[in-house]
């Protein structure tokens, strides 16, 4: 197992280090280069000034000393500065991380809540009324946009309920329920886009373990039908589920930018959607290699934790 | 050697998939209420794109100051936007600009993705290390941000949009028809057509495409959906199809949003092809799916 770890985050730095590669060679493909596209579209920006701005950044260098420099100030947790803000990147990602990950997280629970019981009732009312609703809101869940589904959501709370998410983020610590009330809306929008594939995934696979030979084993030896489904059907089934979800963590992440940009929540999402507009690319770049490297190493505990829920899987 | 190619060849080429995968298709459509509500869907959505000259009321780009922000009438079915252009009309054109992305960016996507998928499946050994290293770190940047950073380096437009989406498309298409390449290789009939002398062009089309076209086709349908998505993402955040070309996702941000309690329709309606056109085409990959999956039909 040990072995396994290794020789996975072995793996994951080429992979990262390619990653990497793409992206400083995408922010460097622009013409001209991104400092003289930045000028020319604020404006009044005396020549003296733009030198010492290329000479900050180090745009003089030739480009593998760039990459170079890049790489050593990611690998040691110090990314540099916005060249809008002037503020440290890492300052900026210390503020907006925490942000993203409360979504992310109440979104995935909110998914699974939903996801998994409707799964089973969709499996064991197969072909019957309760099946197709649960079908629908799973296919509707896929199709509907999220940017889409949170304006709507907003504006029907406004219009028929009176009620607006509190302005101004307020921290979990600092104000746990001015914080629920922001995050509830995005997180249920995020999570019902989530809970759509998880959800087909766990009819599917409780389908197919129903019919398992164990299962009948289990009726026939009297079980009540909930220990029977919940207990001997559920957790063999959850094995493809974990990898669904495992799946879904790069539409959750590509999720949260959309969400926090429609909700204001000054996340990580919305930092980068900002740093795009303003083509702030050193922010752009540090926050793009930030969720590769998130995602990857997400995907290898996603792997680990099958070994945890099927014993037979053994990793060598 | 010439004489067994020529008793091998014809009979190979009998089996050509395509008229029994039409027959499956069509099959699954019937028996399936959801396939037959996909296909009509999208019979609606290319219908409503080709002749959206013909079918939209007024045009897209019109403006009439003085009925800005009109209700739903019978003039007006979709309503009015903020500057008097009739949402109908955008809609129905917006039809235009969600499809042609989808063909192009999921066109050159899965052209791209089968032509690498290809050669690596089949050379295999270095190139297909590589080549998949480099298919697993576009694969590591979530596709919205890296269709994202690459439109941003490109200038927002809805060519750049569809190339960016078109680039997102590749890694997921190379790895399947790689795989699909490494399963068909593993056949006793390409084994022969190698020992025969085949030349590995010929092999390539003749014995292994065939086996390859079905995974692509449902996986390029599931990806048209996803295609309009981006785009219409793309578009909200203001990096895809710019002003005043009616896009749907753009059409949602510019005034959808602004105007939302006072004006719903300008967010409803533009929202509700969107989604309808990316459900026609889920389903219609489900549906593809049902037909032409062998372990599914054996199920079903």
């Amino acid at each position: 197992m040990h072995k396994y770890v290794i020789r996975r985050l072995l793996l994951a730095i080429p992979v990262l280090l390619l990653s990497s590669l793409i992206v400083f060679g995408l922010m460097r493909v622009m013409p001209g280069d991104a400092l003289t596209a930045l000028m020319a579209e604020s404006g009044n920006v005396g020549e003296r000034e733009l030198r010492k701005l290329r000479e900050d950044l180090g745009l003089g260098r030739p480009y593998h000393e760039q990459y170079l420099i890049w790489l050593w100030q990611l690998v040691s947790l110090n990314p540099g500065y916005s060249i809008f803000t002037n503020e440290p990147i890492a300052a900026a990602l210390g503020k907006s991380i925490p942000v993203t990950i409360e979504l992310a997280t109440l979104a995935m629970l909110l998914g699974l809540v939903i996801a998994i019981p409707v799964g089973v009732l969709s499996a064991t009312r197969a072909d019957k009324p309760a099946d197709y609703v649960g079908r629908v809101v799973a296919v509707s869940g896929l199709s509907l946009p999220d940017f889409w589904l949170g304006t709507l959501v907003i504006t029907f709370a406004a219009l028929w309920l009176h009620w607006i998410p509190p302005l101004g983020y307020a921290s979990l610590w600092e104000s746990p329920w001015r914080n629920l009330q922001q995050f509830l809306l995005p997180a249920a929008v995020l999570g019902f886009r989530l809970s759509a594939a998880t959800m087909r995934m766990t009819r599917s696979t409780v389908l197919e373990v129903l019919r398992e030979d164990y299962v009948r084993t289990a009726w026939a030896k009297g079980l009540e039908g909930r220990i029977v489904v919940y207990k001997h059907a559920l957790k063999n089934a959850l094995i493809p589920v974990v990898t669904i979800v495992g799946g879904q963590l790069g539409t959750l992440l590509a999720g949260t930018v959309v969400v926090e940009t429609i909700f204001a929540l000054p996340g990580m999402g919305r930092l980068t959607v900002e740093a795009i507009l303003f083509r702030d690319y050193p922010v752009v770049q540090t926050n793009v290699m930030l969720v590769a490297t998130t995602l990857v190493t997400l995907n290898l505990l996603v792997d680990l934790t099958y070994a945890w829920l099927d014993p037979r899987i053994h990793y060598q | 050697m010439s004489t067994v190619t020529a008793r091998v060849a014809p009979f190979e080429r009998q089996p050509t998939a395509t008229p029994r995968r039409g027959e499956a298709l069509w099959a699954v459509i019937k028996r399936k209420p959801l396939g037959l509500a996909s296909a009509a869907l999208l019979v609606l959505l290319v219908t409503t794109a080709i002749f959206a000259d013909v079918l939209a009321p007024y045009d897209p780009l019109a403006t009439q100051p003085e009925i800005r922000l009109a209700p739903p009438s019978r003039d007006h079915p979709f309503g009015t936007d903020d500057i008097g252009r009739d949402v109908l009309s955008r809609v129905v054109h917006g039809s235009r600009i969600s499809l042609w992305v989808g063909v192009l960016a999921v066109g050159i996507g899965t052209g791209a993705g089968m032509v690498i998928g290809l050669l690596c499946g089949y050379c295999e050994g270095r190139l297909d290390l590589l080549v998949q290293r480099l298919m697993d770190a576009i694969q590591a940047i979530p596709g919205l941000i890296l269709a994202l950073a690459i439109v941003s380096v490109l200038k927002p437009s809805t060519t750049n949009a569809m190339l960016a989406i078109a680039i997102v498309i590749i890694p997921g298409n190379s790895r399947i028809v790689r795989g699909a390449v490494l399963s068909a290789k593993q056949n006793r009939y390409v084994e022969a057509a190698q020992a025969i002398g085949c030349r590995h062009p010929r092999i390539i089309t003749t014995h292994i495409l065939p086996n390859v076209t079905a995974p692509i086709l449902i996986i390029a349908s599931i990806w048209f959906g996803n295609a309009i998505l981006i785009e219409a993402t793309l578009s909200f955040l203001g990096l895809g199809t710019q002003p005043p070309t009616p896009s749907w996702g753009l059409m949602l941000s510019s005034t959808g949003r602004a105007f939302m309690e006072q004006a719903p329709w300008l967010a409803i309606f533009p929202g509700l092809a969107i989604s309808l056109a990316v459900l026609g085409f889920n389903l219609f990959g489900d549906t593809l799916r049902d037909a032409w999956d062998p372990r599914l039909r054996r199920q079903g």
